[in-house]
């Protein structure tokens, strides 16, 4: 566990490395863009912001500021003092901004993985139960085309219909009236109502993988001594799919936190995009296009940790489900 | 940067004009008796605010309404718009356009929120403030205001380090500015400033004054330094200039704290996706009627992605709507009018052309350097383009076939600028690419040039607009007929901005002149190598830009020519002389066929809801000069429901 | 113990007959077959069980030998514009006409401009007819940009159109540019996919056969990349990559940054599977024998679990042509005058093609098609690839 440390920093050096590889940094694209709008006004500020932000000094000796390592100005104040670092886009600390959109990445996140689970449990039982018939490769099909479906088309075609059809609003989580609104019960349901097409858009693309790793460890399973041996006993056949290899089947749910965590949070920023859903996935994307490096820098890092605490948390809750990994000291493919 | 580098339109007053401008108003303002808005209603009677009469300045200005274009409306109502980026929020100060002097819908200098201004030799400008105006949180709006920006801001070394504001300064000589009473200010030159009241004009106009009461809060020279220090810290600032320069935000409606004096204020706090702006109960103007402006009492202003703009709007999330909504919505735009309750108006573009072709006459190749300084290469380049067809296929032939010129809409226009070298006549390039004699073809029918190469222009686009790519598209059917190879390279704005600067590309694709409406009061800057953001000029420009220290120096006779004649226009003292040079430079420009138009007046989509009234089914959708819907008045929308 | 030295003939039998060693175990010739099959023989069985996988194969091989010869196959040239037919929809192949046996061909159409809305409608006039013709000279092209020819499979009819997608913006043929993406995306996953797996295969291997230090280090890195999230990884990778590079080398880089994201994967693959077998015996007995651990690796253990690799394989490639499209819709892929099928919905990324001109979203067919073709594909190796289960 204690590797997960030095991995981070490694994460962080090529996280930042990766963001400052483009040319130029945020001060240069923001003068080209007040060239092209004609604010010469500004322009003699900006330069002197360039100082301020620390963008002058070598590359290294920055990401070392936004790490901690390094002072600047006499102080420390990177990650590992507790600061995110400096949005120069917004002029806010990254923790607020991030902070801010935490909760809501949270639940579109939440949504999608029960979502992923819910459909693919089935047709991945049905479909490894029924092997190569009609039912196991239409039922298949269906979870496949979600993944092979863009989903930034399927988004916007699904967006438009549902408002032309449905009178859905186009994008956004909230109708206008609930966005500053505090929480109630109508704005719970307002969202759920939201929800409903960025989830399936993410998710189809998750139930996938979901599907095969169940159908291949369920098929496996099913071909066991104690599967025979419980069919020749007399089992009724539905007790005993459900009493012992559905239960490792369940293997590749809690193994898959991880990965399934790590394509929410991708295939989230795309569809976050084109339906402008108020997550973490448009700031990320604007801040990688103008080079806000803390920001992207901090957001990347912080999604990292995210998937590897989710890789963390599942390891955990296997060797809690399964003794055998426990037992022999190392997890099963 | 110098005078020199600045290339927005400026408009200088005639002296006959300009002797004294006063604010027209059908009546004179004593003998209105004024309304308050109804959203105000509540909280005058209860105390909180003080009744109009006392919040409106002694003379404020009277809209014009004449009743066919403009009606005078109802106070109240929402107006929804979208913003692309949340950054654009600052669009708010452009539609609402509240400023110092500003244009009219027939593009007039007009004194706005000055109740008069002194022009004397385009040298002395003294400006007459309008008693009693107020800033937008109550405080007395005078010519303090104007003294602690000059002397406490851009004089201030802490605050500005690089020195006083660029734009002020006339071959390096800083105005002399006089604070004469509580109304009145005076910037005066030793020589002649033609930009000022353009730039006191702008959509993203020079700011000089501010809110100094609010401001000194912040200000070291004001407020106790230590606890300045110390709120400084607290938000994470590294001195209080910083704290102040964040602050301070004119125009750009990020800090809600700070009073303004547009329509609106900004009442959200960033970052958001929902912006609110509240009116401003302080606001300056009022309708024929007495009636306090805006008539709206909030905007609200959402962001969405840009995509997504044209599908909000079509599903009638907006009540008026044209920023990113292109000429190719408007089909789709139009289909959806019923549903969602709104009307699609045709507005015009008032670029020079849409898009242009930029040959690189500073291109380090010495071929390809010879070649685009050829006129007669230009010329067969512009006349081997099929400008009709790519006006049928892209804008349903309603744009106009084009130089990069002035539009008709112009009184500078002429129809030769926009006609010469335009025709499409195949037989008439080939002949001139013979005389200069690029007669030797490959075998696949490509023209050879000096050295032997095959004659492949690359043409850089900044990659953004795939509206270039597809008139590139076209225009390579058309110059393959003349035996030239056309390759489009997308690239990235500033990657592409730098390797013409380097010289290292042979001709680019970007918009046209940015000012295509001009008068002979604004500048011709754009039509000469001043910049070097140039496209086809960038070392002279830069030769200039940087006096002398980097770059080269024309050395082409008509560039020449058109850098002498603006100097002249620079000089120039009534509106004759600059109308002459004007024509003279276009005329040098068109023949020379610098820049290759293609097609101007591309139609504009607006989106007006079917309830918002006085805006016109008509107009001029431009930046500078317009400020969008700045010049047609957003203060005087309303809704009749 | 006298029984047994006494030399009475206890009755018992003996046959005559020549000893046949398989008469036990005597196989029918069906038996005779699959215990007898080679490994490979036992895999194409399995795999053929999977019909889907099979009908997968079969479209797969279909359409990159489409891509092979793309320039035939196409009714137009990748360029080619019709002013007069911009945005029309797609057209249906007849074969009867008023109840007569024509042969195949389409309407022409009449185009009328909506001046209200501006959109351009178009209508089938029942009589123009079309025919369409076959093995017949169309449009030049450069056949792999060498070979000028302009032989095409089926050409509209002369001064006739066939859209079968309908046409674009340009008033571009879709269909056409549809079959010349195919090449592009197509090939964009086996250059990213024998990335990966060189990369993949060499530190998985070393990984799994040295096992040690050796291998917590690569496991590490793995789980690093592996943790990174996708998308912004693609995103600062392609946004690093030089603007001033030809589209040529943007679609190598492109396809590099893919086969770089996804080498964790296989190695993981690679290096558990090497885990496993290298205790078996016949490792052991190479090993006793003498044999490099470079020979042992590539010659004896690497055969074994190459079906699971080349399952995996398929199961990478469509998420490469995914990245790809997902990449050209952030403006960071490839971009025009390259045409893939990820630029190609790109364009066709924007609410007027949603509502109004639905068919410039054709080329998410190909797309779907193609990432289904290669899962099912992938399904059927996987089951396929341990024939003895």
């Amino acid at each position: 566990m204690l590797i997960m440390i030095p991995t981070l920093f490694v994460i962080s050096a090529l996280v930042f490395g990766i963001i400052k590889l483009p040319p130029g940094d945020f001060i240069s694209n923001r003068i080209q863009e007040l060239k092209s709008q004609g604010e010469s006004g500004a322009l003699d500020k900006i330069e002197f912001l360039r100082q301020q932000y620390g963008l002058d000094r070598p590359a290294i000796e920055q990401y070392a500021i936004w790490i901690g390592v390094w002072p600047k100005d006499g102080q420390f104040q990177g990650i590992l003092q507790g600061d995110w670092g400096w949005s120069m886009e917004y002029n806010r600390p990254v923790g607020e901004l991030v902070g801010d959109r935490l909760l809501l990445t949270f639940i579109v996140n939440f949504a999608t993985i029960l979502f992923v689970y819910v459909v693919s449990f089935p047709i991945g039982v049905y479909s490894a139960v029924r092997q190569y018939s009609i039912g196991d490769y239409s039922f298949t099909l269906l979870g496949y085309l979600g993944l092979a479906t863009p989903n930034f088309l399927l988004a916007l075609v699904l967006l438009y219909y549902s408002n032309v059809h449905f009178g859905l609003q186009i994008g956004g989580l909230f109708d206008e009236q609930y966005i500053d609104a505090p929480w109630s019960l109508a704005k719970i349901q307002n969202l759920m109502a939201h929800l409903l097409i960025p989830t399936i858009v993410i998710g189809t693309s998750g139930t996938a993988a979901m599907i095969r790793r169940l159908r291949a460890n369920l098929l496996d399973e099913l071909q066991k001594q104690y599967v025979v041996t419980g069919r020749a006993k007399g089992l009724p056949p539905l007790r005993l799919l459900i009493k012992y290899p559905i239960r490792m089947a369940l293997n590749p749910f809690v193994a898959e936190i991880g990965a399934i965590l790590r394509q929410a949070v991708s295939g989230s920023v795309i569809v976050s995009v084109v339906m402008n859903l108020p997550t973490s996935g448009p700031m990320l994307l604007a801040a990688l296009e103008s080079q806000d490096q803390y920001l992207a820098g901090s957001f990347l890092l912080f999604l990292a940790l995210l998937t590897v605490v989710g890789v963390l948390i599942s390891d955990l809750l296997l060797a809690v489900l399964d003794p055998r990994i426990r037992l022999e000291g190392g997890a099963q493919k | 940067m110098s005078v020199w580098s600045r290339l927005l339109p400026f408009s200088a007053l005639t002296p006959v004009a300009a002797a004294l401008i006063c604010a027209t108003a059908a009546l004179p303002a004593w003998a209105l008796d004024y309304k308050e808005p109804t959203m105000l209603q509540a909280d005058v009677a209860a105390g909180k605010l003080p009744p109009v009469a006392q919040r409106l300045p002694a003379t404020p200005l009277v809209e014009e309404m004449d009743g066919k274009t403009r009606q005078v409306g109802k106070s109240g109502g929402d107006a929804r718009m979208l913003i692309g980026r949340a950054r654009d929020v600052r669009m708010i100060s452009v539609y609402g356009y509240s400023r110092l002097v500003g244009y009219d819908e027939k593009f007039e200098l007009k004194p706005d929120i000055l109740k008069s201004i002194d022009v004397e030799d385009d040298r002395v400008f003294t400006m007459h403030l309008r008693p009693g105006h107020k800033w937008s949180d109550g405080k007395p709006f005078t010519s303090e205001d104007f003294r602690y920006w000059w002397e406490d801001v851009t004089n201030n070394k802490d605050l500005s380090p690089a020195g006083p504001i660029v734009d002020l300064m006339i071959e390096g000589e800083l105005p002399k500015v006089e604070i004469i009473d509580k109304e009145t200010v005076r910037y005066s030159w030793s020589r002649r400033n033609p930009f000022f009241l353009q730039r006191l004009a702008g959509a993203a106009p020079l700011y000089i004054y501010r809110p100094a009461h609010y401001l000194k809060q912040f200000h070291a020279k004001y407020a106790d330094k230590a606890a300045l220090e110390a709120k400084a810290e607290e938000a994470n600032a590294r001195s209080w200039a910083e704290l102040h320069n964040r602050l301070d935000t004119m125009g750009h409606f990020t800090n809600p704290d700070m009073p303004t004096l547009e329509p609106w204020n900004i009442a959200t706090r960033p970052p958001a996706i929902r912006f609110v702006a509240v009116r401003n109960p302080y606001f300056h103007r009022v309708d024929p009627k007495g009636m306090q402006l805006p008539y709206w009492d909030r905007l609200i202003v959402n962001q969405a992605d840009g995509k997504l703009i044209p599908a909000k709007s079509a599903a009638g999330e907006v009540d008026v709507q044209a920023r990113n909504i292109a000429f190719n919505n408007f089909t789709f735009l139009k289909e959806n009018e019923k549903r969602s309750a709104y009307r699609t108006f045709l507005w015009r573009t008032a670029r020079g052309s849409q898009m242009a072709l930029y040959p690189n006459l500073n291109a380090n190749d010495p071929v390809w350097r010879e070649l685009n300084r050829d006129v007669r290469f230009r010329r067969a380049l512009s006349v081997a383009i099929d400008r009709q067809g790519i006006n049928a296929s892209l804008y349903f032939g309603l744009a106009l076939e084009s130089n990069n010129t002035v539009l008709p809409d112009s009184p500078l226009f002429k129809e030769v600028y926009q006609k010469a070298w335009t025709e499409f006549d195949t037989k008439l390039a080939n002949k001139l690419l013979d005389e200069i004699g690029l007669t030797k073809r490959n075998p696949d029918g490509v023209r050879l040039l000096k050295d032997g190469r095959p004659l492949e222009i690359i043409v850089e686009t900044s990659g953004e607009d795939t509206e270039q790519t597809d008139v590139l598209e076209l225009i390579r059917d058309n110059w393959q007929k003349v035996g030239i190879k056309l390759f489009t390279k997308p690239s990235q704005r500033e990657v592409l901005k730098n390797r013409i600067y380097a010289g290292e590309t042979t001709m680019s694709i970007w918009y046209g002149l940015e000012n295509g409406i001009p008068t002979a009061a604004m500048s011709p800057g754009e039509l000469a190598p001043l910049l070097q953001d140039s496209m086809q000029w960038p070392k002279w420009g830069q030769f200039y830009e940087t006096k002398g220290q980097s770059g080269e120096a024309p050395d082409m006779p008509a560039p020449k020519e058109l850098f002498d004649l603006y100097g002249e226009w620079l000089n120039a003292t009534n509106d004759q002389q600059r109308t002459e040079i004007w024509h003279k430079m276009l005329k040098t420009y068109t023949e020379n066929e610098f820049s290759i138009g293609i097609v101007s007046g591309v139609p504009q989509p607006v989106v007006v809801g079917n309830a918002v009234r006085n805006v016109p089914e008509e107009g001029i959708y431009n930046f500078d000069p317009g400020a969008f819907f700045g010049v047609y008045r957003m203060s005087s929308f309303w809704f009749d429901r | 113990m006298s029984d047994i030295r006494r030399n009475e003939n206890i009755e018992h039998w003996v046959s005559r007959d020549p000893f046949d060693p398989y008469s036990v175990e005597k196989m029918s010739a069906g038996q005779e077959k699959y215990f007898m099959a080679s490994q490979w023989q036992m895999m194409w069985w399995k795999f053929k069980r999977h019909r889907v996988a099979v009908i997968s194969l079969a479209f797969l091989v279909t359409i990159y030998f489409v891509a092979l010869i793309a320039e035939l196959v196409a009714p137009y040239n990748l360029h080619s514009r019709d002013p007069r037919h911009i945005y029309a929809p797609p057209q249906a192949i007849h074969l009867f006409h008023d109840g007569e046996f024509v042969g195949p061909f389409v309407y022409g159409m009449r185009f009328k401009l909506n001046t209200q809305t501006l959109k351009r409608e178009y209508q089938d006039d029942t009589n123009k007819i079309q025919k369409l013709r076959f093995f017949c000279q169309g449009d030049g092209y450069d056949f792999w940009g060498m070979i000028p020819s302009n032989l095409h499979l089926v050409c509209p009819a002369e001064n006739g159109t066939l859209y079968l997608f309908g046409t674009d913006r340009l008033g571009r043929d879709i269909l056409s540019r549809v079959i010349y993406g195919t090449r592009i995306s197509l090939t964009v996953g086996l250059v990213g996919i024998a990335i990966s797996f060189l990369i993949g295969i060499t530190l998985g291997g070393i990984s799994g056969y040295y096992g040690g230090w050796i291998d917590n280090v690569i496991q590490r890195l793995i789980e690093l990349i592996k943790s990174l999230p996708e998308l912004p990884l693609w995103m600062a990778l392609s946004a690093a990559l030089p603007v001033t590079w030809s589209p040529i080398l943007v679609y190598f880089g492109i396809t590099i940054i893919l086969g770089l994201l996804d080498w964790p994967g296989l190695a993981r693959a690679v290096r558990s599977k090497l885990l496993s077998l290298r205790e078996e015996d016949f490792c052991t007995a190479a090993q006793l024998m003498g044999a490099s651990p470079k020979r042992i690796i590539g010659r004896h253990l690497l055969p074994s679990f190459m079906s699971h690799l080349i399952a995996s394989a398929s199961l990478s490639i469509p998420s490469m042509i995914l990245g790809e499209t997902a990449l050209s819709f952030l403006g960071l892929g490839l971009r025009p005058p390259i045409t893939s099928w990820g630029v190609l919905l790109n364009e066709a990324q924007n609410i007027n093609v949603v509502a109004l001109y639905p068919w410039l979203m054709a080329p998410v067919i190909p797309v779907v098609l193609v990432v289904l073709a290669f899962n099912f594909l992938g399904d059927g190796l996987r089951d396929a690839a341990d024939p003895y289960k």
